[in-house]
């Protein structure tokens, strides 16, 4: 049988201070029972007491260790309950530092982490590029990011790898809609392939959702869930309503789960309608079919599939290939050119996003702020935690005296420690509950991310807190280690504030905070400085008192021919209201995210691949740079004259005439079949940040198509909001139904292009701040309690004639060397973080001397305030009081 | 401790080894093996105590004031120094009596409804 050893191994399972108490007993008694065992039954019955005794165990082993901690926790609730003061602090701090952190990762978690509620994510692929964001018109090289109606069609039939295709809208719209005769209201709507819900496993919580029925152009919709709360309450009878969308009446058929908010991340449409119906909902124009050899065919669908069990997506995307390039070699009539075009297939479990991009990278770093400021926090209240223990030394040294274990009595710091830290998580799953509706606030009224924390979220919660409490309980800890029983005892002679190790400790963890708030502090400086730099850049045009309306006349049902007359009466209106100082327009407008590009052939430059080069262009009407404000460099500007019939002309930006025309001179050179007549200088319109691209406008009277949407560009005299509704109204006056898809002022369209930006900046000034500040308490702590355990020796100094300066010198120094060090090691740890920032700046590198020199003397300067004054309470110590302290 | 929480209702129902153990210490101070043993006599062999259930009930038992450790063995003749004995306390013995009387109290409304005979 086993040997007795074998059951001391075992007792290792028990609290160590019951198997002390306990162990030699147990072992006694164990050996007995055995041995009577052999004598009396042989080895079944000794066997018989091995089984239920490792039962035993199992069963009391845990009972003893509960009992344990719950004795710990009881214990620790009553010491915090003596001091409400310290718990409210800390965990009031820890609620905000792992609220922070947990707000900021639950929007990481939505953007970047979390799978679509739908069913089986991980067999979902996306066809398309997941962050495009838009309709592309005309032709395409490379990797497709968008797909057309047709394309879509012949890929559906693809069953050998896909379960099931669906194609949707990239982009819904915000369109207005009325509900059983209602005043119209803008609501989102998204055109969707029958296949839409089946394909994501998505079924209706009430009636049907869409399919392979509504595809002959049935008028029906599904409405998402919150739609249906707020515009029809939730009522049971919404099925067979009736809603009016632009040209059709919709009747609906069923509601969409709640969780539910469709296939990309930050959208939400409210209405799902059948692609069928596109004509209804985006009239004006055939985005369903194309003919062989289209220039302008439409791409603006998002196609997704469900593998086939056992698919891989390599299958997958060469099979799709192989469709697609087949039906576009019969589109170009050329099977080289359908080659130029390829799908490539990603995993989709997470959905699309056209904020993923976008958000990444600013949301990570804001983690990684928010966590130096957990950690400086923590740091400050292990610092006050590291205070209560030396005071309570005593009480430590006495029980060690009386036997109890150092293990014993880190596990009862430690615990007290996790309680706070518990305490303050769970408050900082509230906090992070609402700091995350500011924060959202802040990114853009726009977006829209699912809600509900998750297990994910409340995993990194509960790590977190379990590190804080770890952080917390380390430097008491630690202390405890060094505690022995005799010294403890006799150190109390010199009173509470007694230890000097403890002060080692708290200038460590101060020069800790100063290091770690200097990063932060330099960084919001730099980001700062950045949203400063791109509120003034340059555009090459003056952003104030402008304004753009964007008006879809296509939609409005205008043919090509009638178009330009109506630009023209326009433009003509616009200009005549009162307050408009100047105006023209374009196709692309500025900073509305269109956009015109293709392929070109200009005059005297051989590209290398030899088929034209690419190039963006916009339509403009007559006077539209004098309008912006914008210089011509060469020649003249577009204007009246460049009628339809006359010589076709162009103006080139300053980008393009040095790309394509080095040093020679562009004026009278032919752009395909337009003559150059002006270069002007670059002006940014899409992006603050990128490269101004080469552009070429074209008058817009003499485009191959008339555009099918302009943008007005207005210059007013004086601000100009209520120039914009008078604008607004005279455009509806000249006809009702003209959709106005757009309309706001230069600066707000600027300020959506810096919404990262300004987070970033926001943010991190408020970490920044809250770091230091948590910083300077701990300074404030340390410096005060070094000056309370130097009482005596400043009364000496004093009786023996040093001036009140003499002391705050030396009350200073110390400060300083602090100080000192933690600016060393915060300089190198911002030298280490530099690459983080890179990216994210405008105008300014990350050793900005600006912002280096103004974080260094603002940390300076507070870390000198919270060192003056405990410098200048020790100046005016009374020697005699002083020295009666000893 | 809780020896003078008056009520010893307070700590019922008792856990089965704790009423044994209890029981065993009824009579005389016993050691740890000793009690296993006369729980094992009384019970017929039907109620074996481990080590461990044993000494974690004695532990909480301790804590409670129903036993208490003696600083010299009782038995003179004893050798073995590891060995400690235990000691029924008062209050562990007006304890025992309160489970007693719950446990008779449980056994005659079970005989009143007829649930069990009179005579078993």
């Amino acid at each position: 049988m086993l040997p007795i050893g074998f059951y001391r191994t075992l007792l290792w399972c028990y609290p160590a201070p019951f198997r002390h108490e306990y162990g030699a007993e147990m072992i006694g008694a164990f050996a007995e029972q055995v041995r009577e065992a052999r004598q009396q039954g042989g080895w079944q019955a000794e066997a018989s007491i091995w089984i239920s005794t490792l039962f035993d165990v199992l069963v009391t082993a845990p009972r003893e260790h509960s009992h344990v901690i719950h004795q710990d926790l009881r214990y620790a609730i009553r010491t915090l309950a003596s001091q409400p003061g310290f718990a409210a602090v800390a965990v009031l701090s820890l609620a905000l530092g792992i609220g922070a952190n947990t707000a900021i990762f639950t929007l990481i978690n939505s953007v970047l982490l979390s799978a679509l509620p739908v069913r089986d994510p991980h067999s979902l692929v996306i066809l398309t590029n997941p962050a495009s964001n838009g309709v592309t018109i005309g032709g395409k090289s490379g990797e497709r990011e968008e797909l057309t109606s047709s394309e879509f069609r012949q890929l559906r039939d693809l069953s050998s790898v896909f379960a099931s295709l669906m194609a949707c809208q990239i982009q819904p719209e915000r369109v207005p809609v009325r509900v059983d005769g209602s005043e119209p209201a803008e609501t989102v709507v998204q055109l969707v392939s029958s296949e839409y819900f089946s394909t994501l496993g998505v079924p209706a919580l009430l009636g049907r959702t869409l399919s392979p029925d509504d595809d002959p152009a049935a008028p029906n919709a599904v409405i998402s869930y919150d739609y249906w709360q707020r515009r029809f309450g939730r009522r049971a009878d919404v099925l067979g309503s009736r809603i009016a969308i632009r040209q059709g009446v919709f009747s609906i058929i069923g509601v969409a789960p709640a969780s539910f908010f469709g296939e990309t991340v930050g959208q939400r449409p409210e209405i799902w309608v059948p692609l069928s119906m596109q004509p209804a909902v985006l009239p004006g124009r055939d985005w369903l079919h194309e003919n062989p050899g289209d220039r302008e065919k439409v791409m603006w669908l998002h196609v997704f599939g469900r593998l086939k069990p056992g698919i891989r997506i390599e299958t997958a995307q060469a099979a799709a290939n192989v469709t697609f390039q087949q039906g576009l070699a019969v589109f170009y009539g050329s099977a080289e050119r359908a080659r130029r075009q390829w799908l490539k297939l990603r995993p989709a479990a997470s959905g699309a996003s056209q904020i993923r991009g976008q958000f990444a990278e600013p949301l990570t770093m804001l983690l990684l702020a928010s966590g130096l400021v957990l950690l400086i926090a923590c740091a400050n209240l292990g610092n006050l935690l590291l205070t209560r223990t030396t005071a309570r030394i005593r009480e430590m040294s006495v029980r060690l005296a009386l036997g109890a274990g150092r293990g014993r009595l880190i596990r009862q710091l430690l615990t007290e420690s996790m309680v706070v830290a518990f305490v303050g998580g769970i408050a900082g799953l509230g906090a992070a509950w609402i700091l995350r509706a500011g924060l959202l606030r802040l990114v853009s009224d726009t977006i829209h991310l699912p809600g509900a924390p998750d297990a994910r979220v409340l995993g990194f919660a509960f790590a977190l807190t379990l590190v804080a409490g770890l952080i917390l309980g380390l430097l008491p800890a630690l202390r405890t280690m060094s505690v022995n029983a005799g010294a403890g005892l006799k150190e109390q002679g010199r009173g509470v504030t007694g230890s000097a190790a403890w002060l080692r400790t708290g200038k460590f963890v101060v020069v800790g905070q100063m290091a770690l708030s200097l990063p932060l502090l330099v960084g919001a400086g730099l980001l700062l400085q950045t949203l400063q730099n791109l509120q003034h850049a340059d555009l090459g045009y003056v952003k104030e008192r402008l304004f753009l309306v964007r008006v879809d006349v296509q939609m409005a049902g205008y043919e090509e021919q009638r178009r330009l007359a109506v630009f023209q009466r326009l433009l003509e209106r616009v200009r005549a209201e009162p307050g408009v100082q100047a105006a023209s327009y374009s196709k692309s407008g500025l900073f509305l995210g269109s956009r015109s590009s293709g392929h070109v052939k200009v005059e005297g430059y051989t590209p290398e691949g030899g088929d034209g080069v690419r190039s963006v262009w916009d339509h403009a009407g007559p006077d539209y740079f004098s309008t912006l404000g914008i210089p011509l460099l060469l020649g003249r500007e577009i204007t009246e004259r460049d009628r339809p019939s006359s010589n076709k002309v162009c103006v080139i930006n300053e980008a393009f005439a040095k790309r394509f025309f080095a040093d020679r001179n562009p004026l009278g050179m032919h752009v395909d079949r337009y003559e150059i007549v002006g270069v002007a200088r670059d002006s940014r319109n899409r992006s603050l940040r990128d490269e101004v691209e080469a552009r070429f406008y074209i008058p817009a009277a003499q485009a191959t198509d008339v555009p099918r949407f302009i943008t007005f560009v207005v210059r007013t005299v004086a601000e100009p909001s209520s120039v914009l509704a008078a604008v607004r109204q005279t455009i509806l006056s000249e006809d009702r139904n003209l959709p106005i898809t757009a309309a706001s002022t230069l600066t707000e369209l600027v300020n959506r292009q810096m919404v990262q930006d300004r987070l970033l900046a926001r943010l991190s000034t408020a970490f920044g701040v809250v770091g230091l500040f948590l910083a300077a308490i701990g300074l404030y702590g340390v410096v005060s309690y070094g000056v309370a355990r130097r009482t005596n020796e400043i009364g000496i100094r004093k009786a023996l004639g040093a001036p009140h300066s003499a002391v705050m010198a030396m009350i200073l120094r110390e400060t300083g060397l602090l100080l000192a060090v933690g600016l060393v090691s915060g300089l190198a740890l911002c030298a280490a973080g530099m690459r983080f920032i890179t990216s994210r700046l405008y105008g300014l590198a990350p050793t900005d001397p600006v912002a280096l020199g103004v974080a260094i003397t603002v940390l300076t300067g507070v870390a000198l305030i919270a060192g003056w004054l405990p410098a200048y309470r020790a100046s005016r110590v009374d020697p005699l009081v002083a020295l009666r302290c000893e | 401790m809780s020896s003078d929480v008056s009520d010893p209702d307070s700590l019922l129902p008792l856990p089965t080894a704790v009423f044994h153990i209890l029981v065993a210490l009824a009579d005389r101070d016993r050691h740890g093996y000793s009690i296993m043993q006369d729980i094992a006599a009384r019970t017929g062999g039907k109620v074996r105590l481990s080590a461990g259930t044993l000494y974690s009930s004695i532990h909480r038992m301790l804590e409670q004031g129903l036993v208490e450790e003696l600083r010299e063995s009782p038995d003179p003749l004893s050798q073995d120094e590891r060995r400690r004995y235990y000691h029924l306390t008062r209050w562990g013995r007006r304890v025992a009596m309160a489970e007693a009387r719950r446990l008779t109290e449980m056994l005659s409304q079970a005989r009143e409804t007829g649930l069990i005979p009179k005579k078993l």
